[in-house]
């Protein structure tokens, strides 16, 4: 996927340009519906998921140059978040994920922090499989499973303030991992 | 939990469990105003969704079927629909024809919220006027019905004839759908298979003897014939 054309359209359909938008779609609909298949393990689900995201990136094109992330990182965030989203709503009535759209208008990271963030992701699987004790188990299945604090203490069959420390020691670690 | 680290250490660990979705229910709302209001919290949350979307990295594309692209672009960019009655006042403006079809159309669309379906459908409709202007006939096809609103707002049958209304499809033999009453307004249901290709039809009148064609196919004079358009 090339970046420059990806953040191109995401410009233009900040400016409601339609055509755009179309060539958006076309360019990385399998990749997100992609990530929404992967949340949801249920295609009619994904595909309502895939409907939201791309209402909200219409929508929320615009603010998109303010939060300092790659494009494919936020429409995949976008994708991952809605899919999210309603995987929970399913379960039940759980607090609301839709943050990258709304939250990041303050200002993203700065251009040199954005691009060591980037650099440093290539090496999230294989840090991920260096954590202790299943945190980076833990850690992908908060993140491709939407599982909470709740579920990830059920799972891993500790009292939930033992799991939140667990997992953010976890994701201290993945940080110095990947920085290395 | 923040015993042991440093506020700064702790703000990552925030920012990490909020781009997780992990951010427990009691801390969420404050957690979200950070992230909206301070640039160095926000900076972090949008590291860390840097860091973690590599977690998709081996995620295989999969195109979704066509019907994803047409609904999120009909979601998107479907134009304004107006209530059916509305769509007519637009059309014919306050006139009498208009107001005459209202009455037809009957009171419920005046008053009642359209249901989205209704709204969505497409409403067509013709006005037949004949060649000297006398006869005028106001068409409106009821999507929410499935039948005709017709009101007759000038002219009628000759004496000792009657006015017939025929449907005509594309390339098809016209369809008779009766013979108009003497009534101004009245409503006729639109057979399925026309009803389904509504926006192609034309409509036309004819001048036929009491009690309509005998033969299935107009026999005098064509008085009026116009298409349907959609409102």
């Amino acid at each position: 996927m090339d970046r420059d054309r990806i953040e191109t359209l995401i410009a233009r359909v900040a400016l409601n340009d339609r055509a755009a938008f179309d060539q958006l779609y076309d360019a990385v609909s399998a990749k997100l519906f992609g990530v929404c298949l992967r949340v949801l393990t249920n295609r009619a689900a994904a595909e309502d998921a895939m409907q939201d995201t791309f209402v909200k990136i219409w929508n929320n094109a615009e603010r998109y140059s303010a939060n300092g992330l790659s494009p494919m990182t936020w429409l995949i965030t976008i994708a991952r978040n809605t899919s999210i989203d309603r995987l929970r709503a399913r379960k039940s009535g759980n607090t609301d994920l839709d943050s990258v759209q709304t939250e990041l208008v303050a200002s993203g990271p700065t251009p040199e922090q954005a691009s060591i963030a980037r650099s440093e992701a290539g090496r999230l699987v294989n840090c991920l499989d260096e954590l202790p004790q299943d945190r980076g188990s833990a850690i992908r299945g908060a993140y491709l499973d939407g599982q909470s604090y709740a579920d990830l203490a059920e799972r891993f069959n500790v009292p939930l303030n033992t799991m939140r420390t667990w997992l953010r020691r976890g994701l201290m670690a993945l940080r110095e991992c990947m920085a290395q | 939990m923040s015993d042991t680290s440093t506020p700064r250490e702790d703000d990552n660990a925030l920012a990490a469990e909020y781009a997780l979705g992990l951010t427990p229910a009691a801390e969420f709302v404050d957690t979200r105003r950070r992230a909206a209001t301070d640039p160095a919290f926000a900076a972090h949350v949008a590291m860390w969704h840097e860091r973690l979307v590599a977690m998709t990295d081996d995620i295989a594309p999969v195109t979704p079927p066509a019907r994803v692209k047409r609904d999120v672009f009909g979601r998107l960019f479907r134009p304004a629909r107006v209530p059916l009655l509305q769509r007519v006042w637009l059309w014919q403006g306050i006139s009498i024809a208009a107001i005459a079809l209202a009455a037809v159309l009957g009171y419920g669309q005046l008053t009642q919220a359209p249901t989205p379906d209704a709204v969505r459908a497409p409403v067509y409709a013709t006005q037949l006027t004949g060649a000297d202007g006398a006869l005028q006939v106001l068409a409106v096809y009821d999507p929410t019905r499935g039948d005709l609103a017709l009101s007759r707002t000038s002219g009628a049958a000759r004496p000792g004839r009657a006015l017939e209304l025929w449907a005509i499809a594309p390339d098809q033999a016209p369809v008779s759908l009766g013979v108009l009453p003497d009534a101004a307004t009245t409503r006729v249901v639109l057979p399925s298979a026309l009803a389904a290709i509504a926006g192609q039809l034309t409509l036309a009148i004819s001048d036929e003897p009491p009690g309509g064609s005998t033969t299935g196919a107009p026999t005098g004079d064509v008085l009026a014939a116009s298409p349907v358009t959609e409102l």
